[in-house]
Formats: C-alpha cells, structure tokens, sequence
C-alpha cells in the first residue's frame, strides 16, 4: 500500500553520522577523490546507456547513476542523465534500507521497485540498488534508473483513472540474492509486460552498471587506503552544501510567490501557486493553493514535485558545483496533502511529467523581480509533448513508435531562447530517416514554427511543425501526453507569451491533447509544438535582431507588425 | 633517376608552426625544421620551409619522392567561422535539419547555453519538392525548376560559393541529389557542389546534412589553397607526388582532398596516433594507449596491434572546446581519440563555489604562457607547477633557450592558491600536478571503459612538450606497468606523416534485420566502395596488389539506440554467413558490454569498407646519428642532480640524464629525469629505465 509520507520534502543530514573532521581531506585531495566519484558514475551510466533496449533512455535520456555512502546519502551522480532522478534516488535507497536493514544485505544483491510514491512518480521508471562491500563491510550502494520499454498496462497514457489501470507495481523486493536471480520475481514480470526480452534486457543492463560502480567504488578504496566511504561523504555533501548556501545567501530575503496554469484535463485546469520563502542561506518553496489532486494521470508525487522544484534552483543560483546529497540540503519544498503536487495513493500517475515540468516555470515567475538576471521566461517545451503510434504494418508486423521533438525554449535576460530544446527535461530527438525505417509512418515536415518564439526584449525559441501520414491498410492508435493547448508558455518581465501547441488530423478533427485515439490508414496528423516565452518588453528588442529574425523567417512580416509594431 | 627520388617530407601546418620532417632512407638522412605559420597563405611557409630543408641537408627538389601534409586550416576554419558564403538545398519541409539538431542542451544546468551557429543560415537553405521513401521509392519526383531557380537565386542573389544537397533517404538512393547537382552544374560548372550522398551516404538526416554543408564550407578555400600549394612547390622544381593526411590516420591524393575536404578535419592530431602506431610496432608493443600533451590540450588514443582505433563521427567548431554535444557532429572517419583541456598552460585556480583547486580547461596558451615565461602571465598554470616541483629545469628549457623564473612563479602559487585554500605551498603545486594528472587518468579510463578494455595491460607512449614530464604519473594512477618515451618529443609526430599508409574509408547505409537481408545488394554496396577505395589509394600511389579491403558493418540489436562496428567475414556474403556474422556481432558486444542477448534480432545499418595498402618502415638510425657522443653506461650521461617534488614521497634527490648521450643498451633507475630539447621525461622511485635499440626510453614501473 502506499506509504504515508511527510508532506514536506527535505533532504536532512542522516543522524548517527560518525564525527567527521572536515579537515581529514584537504581541498586538494578533496578535488581529485571529487572527480574519481563523478566518473565512477559517468563509467556506470556509460554501461548503462549503451546496452539499454528502452526507447526513452537513449533519446531523452530518461536515466540517472548514482553512489551512494552507506547511509544512502548520494556522493556523486552521473553528469548527463535526468538531473531529477539523482535527486530521488537517495530517497529509494532510504526506503530500502527501512525494508532491508544494513545488516541484511550481502554482496551481489540488487532490490528494485517501481513504486512511484517510493521513486520517481510513475511505473514505466525502474530503480535498482546494489551494495558495496569492502572488506566485508557494507560501504555505500551504487544506484540506476531507468524508463522500463514496459510495465503492462494503459502504456503511454495519461486518462487513467486509477494507478491499477496503469501497470504492474514492484514494492521493494531482490531482483538478485548473493548474486542469485529471483526467478519468481522475474517471472512476475516478465508474465506482466508486452516485451519481457528487452525489459528484463534493461533490468539487467541496470545490474551492470551498478555493478560497475561497485568494482570501480572497491579499487578507489583499495587505492586511497580509505576503510569507507562516510567521512569523503560527509566532506562532499558539505562542499556542495556550502557552495549552494553561498548563492542563497546573495538573494534578498523575502517571500517571493507566483501563479501558472496549464491545461490539466478537461475541465480541471492545472493552477500551481508557489511561495519562495529565502531566508538566509535557506529556502522553502511551498505549493500550498494549488490545484487538488484529479482522477487522470498527471498527479505529480511529492518526491518527483521535490525534484523539479529545486533542480531549476540549482541551474539558476549555482549551476557549476558538482551535485550529491548536500547540494540540496539548503532547500525544503512542501506541498498539500491530496494536491496534484502530492497526490494520496492511488492515484493515477503515468503522464506526472505534464505537471512536474511546470514547476520551473512558476518558481522562475517568483524569482523574476527578486532574480532578473538568473531566470528564463516559460518553456515551450515544459511539459513535453509525445505522440505514440502504435498498430500493425503492411507486413502485419506490431510497431509502437514515439515521436521525440521539442518546443521552443524561453527566452533569458541574456539571448533568445533556443529553438526546439526542452527544458527541465533534456529530451533528444532522434532522426526522422531512423523514424520512417522502423515504423509505417512518413513525415512529410519536420521543421521551425514562425512567430511561434514569444515576442520581448529576447525572443522566445520557436516550436516545430511536424506532419506524419500514417502509411498502413489498417486504422492505427495514436496515444498523445501533451499540455499548452490553451495554456502557452508564459513570457516574463513584459515578454510576450509563446505559440500555443495544436494537434489536428486533416479529417477537419482535433483529437483530445491526453488522449487514446484511433487514427484512419492515410491520415495525416499534424503537431505544432509550442514556442517558448518572451523575455522583456518587444519595444525594447534590438531594431537589427528583429530585422535579422525577418530575414531568416523566424518572424513574419505579419508577426512582426502584431508583436513589434513594425509598420 | 628514380632511385635518386628517395626523401620525403611530413609537413604539419598548425595554427601557430608549420613543423617539418626529412626522411632519406638511401642517404641515411632525418632532419627536422620548424616555421611559423603564415595564416593569409598556409602554402608561403610550406614552400620556403621545404627550401630550406633542401639547402641543409643539400639535396635538391628533385631528391624528393613525396611530400605529405597535413593542415589545421580545416578545423580553424569552421572554428572561426571563416568558411565559404554556402547554400544549401534540402527536402520540401526539412530545410531547419541542420538547425533543429538533436534538440539536446550539452549542459543540463546552465541556462544561458548557446547552440552551435549552423554553417548555412536560414535565408540561403532553399527547400525542394521531392520525396523518396526509406526503401528508395519516389513518392514525389524532384521538382527540377525549383532547383534552377535555387541555384540562381544562391548564386546570383546571395553570392553563394558552393552549395550543399542533402535530401532524405539520399544514403539509399541518390538519384535526386545527383539529378539536382546535374541542373545546377549545367548553370554553374565551376561551382562547388557537396552532395550528402557523396560526402556521408550514411543514414541520420542532421549528421549527413551536417558534414555536406561543412564540406561545402571548407571547399573553395582548401580548393584554392593545395592548387596553390601544387603550383608553387612546381616552381621550386618539385616533380615527386604530393599527399594529404586524411583524419583517419591515411594519406591520400589531393584530389580526394580537393572533393572532400572535410575527411582533413583531424588532418594533424591523426598524425601523433600514426606516429604512436609506428612506434608500437618497431618495439613490437600490441596494445598501447598513445599520450599527446602539448601547450593546451592533452591527446589519448587506444592503438592496438599497431592501428590507432578510429570511429566514424566527430564533432567540429564546438562553441566549448572541450564539451561534448556543443558542436557540429561530422560523419567523417577520424583516428578515435579524446581531448582533454589538460595542457602545460592550464590555469590552475580556486572555485568560489565549492572553495577547491580547479585545473583548466581555460589555458594561458602560448600568450601570455605560464607565469615562469615572463611574458605576462600571472595565473599559475601547470607548467609552473612543473617548474617548482623540480621536474623542469629553469635553465634548461628548449634546450636553455628560454630562462623560466621560479620565483614568480612560487610567489603566485602562495598567494593565488596556497594561501587561498590553506594549504603549504608545496602541497598547492603538487595539487595542481595531481589535478591535471587525474584528468588525464579520468578521460583515459573512460574512454577504454566505453570499449571494455583494461588499462593495466597497456603501455602508455607519451609524446608532445608535456608528455614526458607527465607520463609517469599518468601511468601510475592507470595501474600500468610500462612506459616508453620516444626521443624528441615534438619530432614524434610529425614522423607519423611519413610512416602513414595509404587508406581511406568507405560507407553506404542499408538498413534491415540480418535475417532480411538483400544480399545480393550488400554484395554490390561492398563491391562499388572496393572499387571506389582502390581508385582512391592508387592514386595516392599504392601498389595495386598491396591493397587490402576490410569490411565491416555497424549493427545493434532491434530496438537499441546505439550500433557497435563488427568485423564481416568476407567481401562477398549470403545467407551462410549469418551464422559467422552473428558470432562476430556478439563477439564484439561481449567485449564491449561483458555479455551479450543472444535470444534478441539483430540489424544492420551501415556498412563500411576500409581500403588500406602498407605503410613505409623508416628507419630511425639517422635520427641517432647525432653528433653527439652517446654511451651505454648511463652514469656517463648523467649531469648532475635536482631535487623533485614526489607524492607520498617527498623531495628526492634526482640524477638528470642528458638524452642525447644515452645510447641504447644504457639503463638506470629512478628516480630520475632525462632531459632533452623540448621535454623531460620525469621517472619516479622504483621504476627502472633501459634505452632501446631506437633510442626510447623504455621505462618499467614499480
């Protein structure tokens, strides 16, 4: 069952710490031991991301690598990766420990889950955890996450009613025992899932990459003469502390609050409120207003909420330091209990990120007066947008293909924003001729969506337009997870909004935004992605640069006319 | 007269010197020269640095059997973005391929990144109707008056000097390219044209397009400049062949360089890997990581059995140098290196932040250096560093041609650093040393790891200015046993221009399930790149029953994002081979990955030949046959000793060998330093040193 949790999130210091004098590595050494644990992740990641079946590890590099002491506490993360999951981890691990005590573990076990309460807010993500021993005593854990090809169910969808609906549920349970497989654990799964061969190709791809952690972690050890991992911990996480309550501290205390609404579904429109209190080197961001949890799958868990609230913190105020457990110590986020920010199980979760993603944007709001330099107006490409086609081709053979692409990118106090780039996320797309080579779909344009870029001082960066034909004798199912129909990206500071997202078929029909539905052989469906926010009044954006922005098409002269006032 | 045609030069345009190096085997002869680079005509400095080779060694133009050369002018230009003014016709809704990219930011947490400018802005990207299917099928016939208005208007409009044709599916079927650059020629015939399916007919969109414009970009300049180059070495009464050194380690005829410019982008760096090739196989050493570090960057390549591994994309005029994802992805075969910004001139400092020691990427460079130059420098680099620990000498630097300075040297490194993070000043320069070095020793494992190899059956050679000075530790922190460090360390890779063998690359993309396969179309793609790869190395002078064709293909499991190159059993293949070809695919992915799916489908993509005749041995006797006196007892060239600051050990005292009066068979311990003109070699405790028949130093750790 779900597991009752706080309803505020804050990274805390584990208690029982031996007493560590900080003063045990100096900042050289500090340094050196610093890099060696960011690219014993880095090595393990690398293992991962090459040897995954998952569609969505490898494009939008849905995935995360992290060390961890024995504590649980993270010590160093992978750097590419979903910045948010380095943040979760950690937690799972925790969770783990309080079902599996220390004393319990033996080298060669891996405990997974897919708990989104316990992990990363939906099913599709899969964590698995590994220990490290050295010299027979438990040191740390080496962790991996990463988006499962599948976990049964409603895939890809976001108009589930119940998390039941949404597939198979793994509690914490070992995948490996002392380096024997669970066979009946494994069974349970793969008797679950549509493709059991590359799901448990992935699982397994998990193993190895923790396990690569695990032998870099022990020859670190044996090289440094060092008996465990806690007191280099204990001086990372304090590093990383310092550093991020170094760049609070420059922001005037205060509370800074803000309000965004996206589509959500139907009638329930998505309102996030969010407080930034700063005080001192500290922070609390709060949720409290916002919209009440709803019975489709954008709920957003608190542990996903925590993570996209202090990840665009950290770009803004301290992008540079290393990440591990302290980085985030500074920061407490809170949310209401039953809110699409902390949804009550069971509910239903799979499409989280249609709402986790819009939570930079809406901090981003807070922080403009107090921050203007630091923040960028709203994403076009927060939430993301996905279209999934799935059916049978000519040959009769089973297809499923997602389509990866990007809206635009909010403008910065600094230059427009770039065209087609996610963020928070860091989706890739992929290449259209891969695309057409694997599934029966033809894409007839694939390109930048003028006067989508919001108009300011900085314009935002466009969306795309992209036009698929279906190309198979049957009727084939399109399962979209999108937001920004009606709620496109916000500008800031004066900047104008960005180009709305539409999805039409030229059947003359709009198919709902989060939506299964059924497209006809030889359709065409067309997505526009949204633009992102403008940054500063358009009266003040430079003559040249719109001229410019003319002559490349990436404004119209009609654009031009109802945005800039050019005559 | 053909038996006097004997020597060759290996000439290496870089942005600051063009190097030179003379081999004449019949005459016994190896000489070096050095000139600075004249960047309004590269060809100038070429010209008269070969005259003056020929004057002192007193041989005439019409000794030389060939030249062969490689250029920095490639890379610089779509560094700097001084390339030609390029058009670019693409598919009907597809012309924003090359701005649209991989939708990826390179840095996840800063939010002011900038993207790579695109090569072609979007005014002079003209689209055309016309539409092929991925198995090759018109689906829209090219729309031809559209290309003649788009040539006229690029050329006449916007004054465009080439253009570049990348149209989708163009890898499977380039009948509309080759079509559309029929009509454009017939306008414009001296107008260069890059056609994707000439330049990279290899599936992915962005990345074909991508290495089309950039070929267009660099054409009319390279096509100037080796015209020019041809003309004037003519004059000087040159008769012998002229070649290029193509970024995957071969050397080719001009006109391969002259159509596609683009394969030089690595030109230079191919030539260090070529050179460590060369050295691996002389000391009959099979598994070798290579280790260039000069002023600002440091250089790791794996080569095995003698061949630098190479790969087949690389990314160009990165708006962060040393960023991956901030740049221009080519589809090019380069010699497979990493590069790190881990220099002699890094700059060392202390991050605000996290309040710990930082080394590089930024670099002092050669202006205004380290601190110890005195040119101006003030930040402390890792030169400095080397300077202070003992390892350089301040008098003899270059050979004593340049005094260093110790003292301003300590004076920044105590307050800038030391002081800064609490620490004595000899910790603050050793820290700056085990920094840079564990770097290195990072991006090294790395880079091994993402191949499954274990650096402790390596052997690290080190070349460049800093290479030596740093190999031991390097080797130390990799767990490797030995070491070997060639003799004149800025030589070494300009040796690789004359040990090159004629080769170069071939690739088609045809992708399918193994099981589905149209064999009797592989057999032909594998055929038609034969043919084209022996035209090719005939006219860079292979002998035509000296070449070789090795095929292999890139392949993956169905459903994985990532291929692995695997070696095929033959040039001719059908449905007998799957079994062969199965095994080799999951032998490669056990090596690589440690296990292999053997259950799962497999699929090809692209399939490579790579066409390669021998390289020359040249013997490095002349090279020894220095005036000097050398000895094989080592205590006879030793002069003198220097105290050096060792981790974990402290300040030991160090007798310091001069190189040139080491002669093979000399052996010594450490600790130790060998010094010559423009490097030290710094060999710590324990290790013990032999010189070998070719003068390295073969260097044996504890």
């Amino acid at each position: 069952m779900g597991q009752p949790l706080p309803s505020i999130r804050v990274t805390e210091p584990t208690q029982s710490r031996e007493r560590i004098a900080l003063d045990d590595f100096d900042p050289i050494t500090l340094e050196v031991y610093w890099s060696r644990m960011i690219s014993i992740a880095d090595e393990a990641a690398a293992g991962l991301l090459r040897t995954a079946f998952s569609t969505i590890v490898r494009e939008s590099n849905d995935y995360a690598t992290v060390l961890m002491d024995r504590n649980g506490d993270s010590v160093a993360e992978n750097t590419g990766g979903i910045a948010s999951f380095s943040c979760i981890l950690p937690q799972t691990t925790k969770t783990f420990l309080k079902r599996f005590p220390a004393e319990t573990w033996q080298p060669g076990d891996c405990v997974i889950t897919n708990d989104p309460w316990l992990a990363t807010g939906h099913l599709p993500d899969f964590t698995a955890v590994s220990p490290i021993f050295h010299r027979g005593r438990l040191v740390g854990f080496a962790g991996s996450i990463a988006h499962s090809p599948d976990v049964g169910g409603a895939l890809w969808s976001a108009d589930c009613r119940e998390l039941f609906e949404e597939g198979i549920r793994i509690l914490p349970a070992r995948l490996f025992r002392g380096g024997t497989r669970n066979e009946e654990l494994v069974e349970i799964i793969t008797a679950n899932v549509r493709v059991p061969g590359p799901v448990m190709g992935d699982l397994e791809a998990q193993v190895v990459a923790n396990e690569v952690a695990v032998r870099r972690l022990q020859e670190f050890l044996d090289d440094t003469g060092l008996e465990d991992l806690q007191g280099l911990s204990a001086a990372l996480q304090d590093r990383a502390d310092r550093a991020l309550r170094r760049a609070i501290a420059e922001v005037p205390d205060g509370s800074y609050s803000a309000v965004i609404e996206a589509d959500g579904f139907d009638e329930q429109v998505t309102r996030i409120a969010c407080r930034v209190d700063v005080r001192a080197d500290t922070m609390h961001i709060d949720f409290a207003g916002t919209s009440p949890q709803v019975d489709r799958g954008i709920n957003c868990v608190l542990n996903y909420t925590h993570a996209y609230a202090v990840y665009p913190v950290k770009c803004a105020l301290d992008p540079f330091t290393p990440r591990n457990e302290g980085s985030y110590r500074a920061i407490t986020v809170s949310a209401p209990d039953g809110s699409i920010l902390n949804p009550r199980f069971p509910a239903p979760c799979s499409a989280r990120q249609l709402t986790g993603h819009l939570l930079a944007g809406v901090i981003y709001k807070a922080l403009a007066d107090v921050l203007p330099d630091k923040v960028i107006a709203e994403c076009g490409g927060a939430p993301t947008m996905r279209a999934l086609f799935s059916g049978l081709d000519r040959n009769g053979d089973r297809f499923s293909q997602v389509l990866f692409a990007s809206g635009g990118m909010g403008a910065s106090p600094h230059r427009d924003g770039l065209p087609t780039t996610a963020f928070p996320t860091n989706v890739g797309a992929g290449s259209i001729e891969a695309y057409e080579s694997v599934a029966p779909l033809l894409v007839w344009r694939k390109q930048l969506r003028p006067d989508s870029g919001g108009a300011g001082r900085f314009r935002g960066g466009l969306g795309q337009e992209v036009e698929i034909e279906v190309r198979t004798d049957a009727p084939v199912r399109l399962s979209l997870l999108s937001d920004r129909r009606d709620h496109p990206a916000e500008g800031l500071l004066g900047g104008r909004h960005g180009g709305a997202a539409v999805i039409a078929i030229d059947d003359g029909t709009r198919p709902h935004p989060k939506s299964r539905t059924t497209v006809a052989a030889g359709r065409k469906v067309t997505l526009l992605y949204a633009g992102g926010g403008g940054f500063g009044d358009p009266k003040e954006r430079d003559p040249a640069a719109l001229e410019a922005d003319l002559r490349d098409g990436y404004v119209t002269p009609k654009g031009a006319a109802r945005d800039y006032g050019r005559g | 007269m053909a038996s006097a045609r004997t020597a060759r030069i290996g000439v290496d345009v870089g942005g600051t010197f063009t190097d030179f190096v003379l081999h004449d085997p019949a005459r016994n002869l190896v000489a070096t020269g050095k000139r600075l680079t004249t960047p309004d005509d590269p060809s100038r400095a070429i010209v008269e640095g070969v005259e003056r080779l020929l004057q002192e060694t007193g041989l005439a133009p019409g000794d030389l059997h060939s030249i062969v050369h490689g250029t920095t002018l490639v890379t610089n230009t779509i560094i700097e973005r001084t390339g030609a003014c390029v058009g670019l016709l693409t598919t009907a809704g597809f012309r924003d391929v090359i701005e649209i990219g991989r939708e990826t930011r390179y840095d996840l947490y800063d939010l002011f990144i900038e993207a790579p400018p695109t090569l072609v802005p979007r005014h002079r990207r003209i689209e055309v109707p016309e539409r092929l299917d991925v198995d090759g099928t018109v689906l829209l016939p090219l729309d031809e008056n559209t290309v003649r208005e788009a040539g006229r208007r690029l050329v006449e409009q916007e004054g465009v000097e080439a253009i570049a044709i990348a149209f989708l599916h163009a890898y499977r079927d380039d009948r509309h390219e080759r079509r559309a650059a029929e009509i454009l020629r017939a306008s414009f015939p001296d107008l260069p044209l890059s056609l994707s399916c000439r330049v990279a007919p290899e599936i992915r969109e962005f990345e074909r397009t991508s290495t089309a414009c950039a070929n267009a970009y660099v054409q009319p300049l390279m096509r100037r400049y080796l015209e020019k180059l041809e003309a004037s070495l003519a004059a000087l009464g040159f008769a012998g062949q002229l070649h290029v050194m193509l970024s995957g380690g071969g050397i080719a005829a001009l006109a391969e360089a002259k159509e596609f410019p683009i394969r030089l982008i690595e030109s230079g760096p191919a030539a260090g890997a070529m050179a460590a090739s060369f050295l691996a196989r002389l000391a009959g050493l099979d598994r070798v990581v290579s280790f260039d570090m000069g002023g600002t960057t440091a250089k790791m390549c794996l080569v095995e059995n003698a061949a630098p591994d190479r790969k087949f994309d690389f990314e160009a005029g990165r708006v962060r140098r040393f960023q991956k994802g901030s740049g221009l992805p080519l589809k090019v075969s380069v010699v497979d290196m990493i590069e790190i910004g881990a220099g002699g001139g890094s700059i060392a400092r202390v991050d605000a932040g996290s309040g710990l020691m930082k080394v590089g990427p930024r670099s002092a460079g050669a202006k205004p250096g380290p601190i110890c130059y005195g040119r101006g420098g003030t930040e402390p680099t890792v030169t400095d560093s080397d300077l202070v620990l003992g390892r350089l000498d301040p008098g003899y630097f270059l050979g004593g041609e340049m005094a260093l300075d110790p003292g301003a040297v300590r004076r920044a490194i105590e307050t800038g650093i030391a002081s800064r993070l609490g620490v004595a000043h000899d910790d603050a320069a050793l820290g700056i040393r085990r920094i840079v070095d564990e770097t290195m020793a990072g991006a090294t494992r790395m880079h091994l790891a993402e191949k499954g190899r274990d650096p402790r059956r390596y052997t690290l050679v080190a070349f460049g200015g800093a290479g030596p000075v740093h190999a031991y530790d390097l080797a130390r922190l990799l767990k490797m046993k030995r070491m070997l460090v060639p003799l004149g360390a800025g030589v070494a890779s300009a040796l690789g221009f004359l040990v090159a063998p004629p080769a170069t690359d071939l690739v088609r993309s045809h992708v399918a399930r193994l099981e589905r396969l149209d064999w009797a179309h592989v057999n032909r793609l594998l055929a038609e790149m034969a043919e084209e790869g022996r035209a090719l190395l005939l006219q860079a002078g292979a002998a035509p029953d000296a070449i070789r064709t090795v095929p292999a293909a890139d392949m993956r499991h169905v459903g994985q994002g990532f291929e692995i190159p695997v070696p095929l059993p033959a040039m001719a293949l059908g449905t007998d081979d799957l079994p062969a070809i199965r095994e080799a695919f999951f032998a490669s992915y056990r090596e690589r990955f440690g296990r292999a799916m053997e259950g799962l489908p497999i699929e090809a993509l692209t399939w490579r030949v790579a066409c390669v005749a021998p390289g020359r041995d040249i013997s490095l006797e002349g090279a020894s046959a220095r005036a000097m006196e050398s000895h094989t007892d080592a205590a006879r060239a030793a002069r003198g000793k220097r105290e050096v600051l060792f981790e974990g050990a402290g300040w030991l005292p160090c007798t310091v060998y001069d190189r040139y009066a080491l002669a093979p068979g000399a052996s010594f311990a450490g600790p130790a330093l060998v010094e010559e003109r423009e490097s030290t070699c710094v060999i710590g405790p324990g290790a013990t040193v032999t010189v070998d028949n070719y003068r390295n130093l073969v260097i044996e750790l504890p």
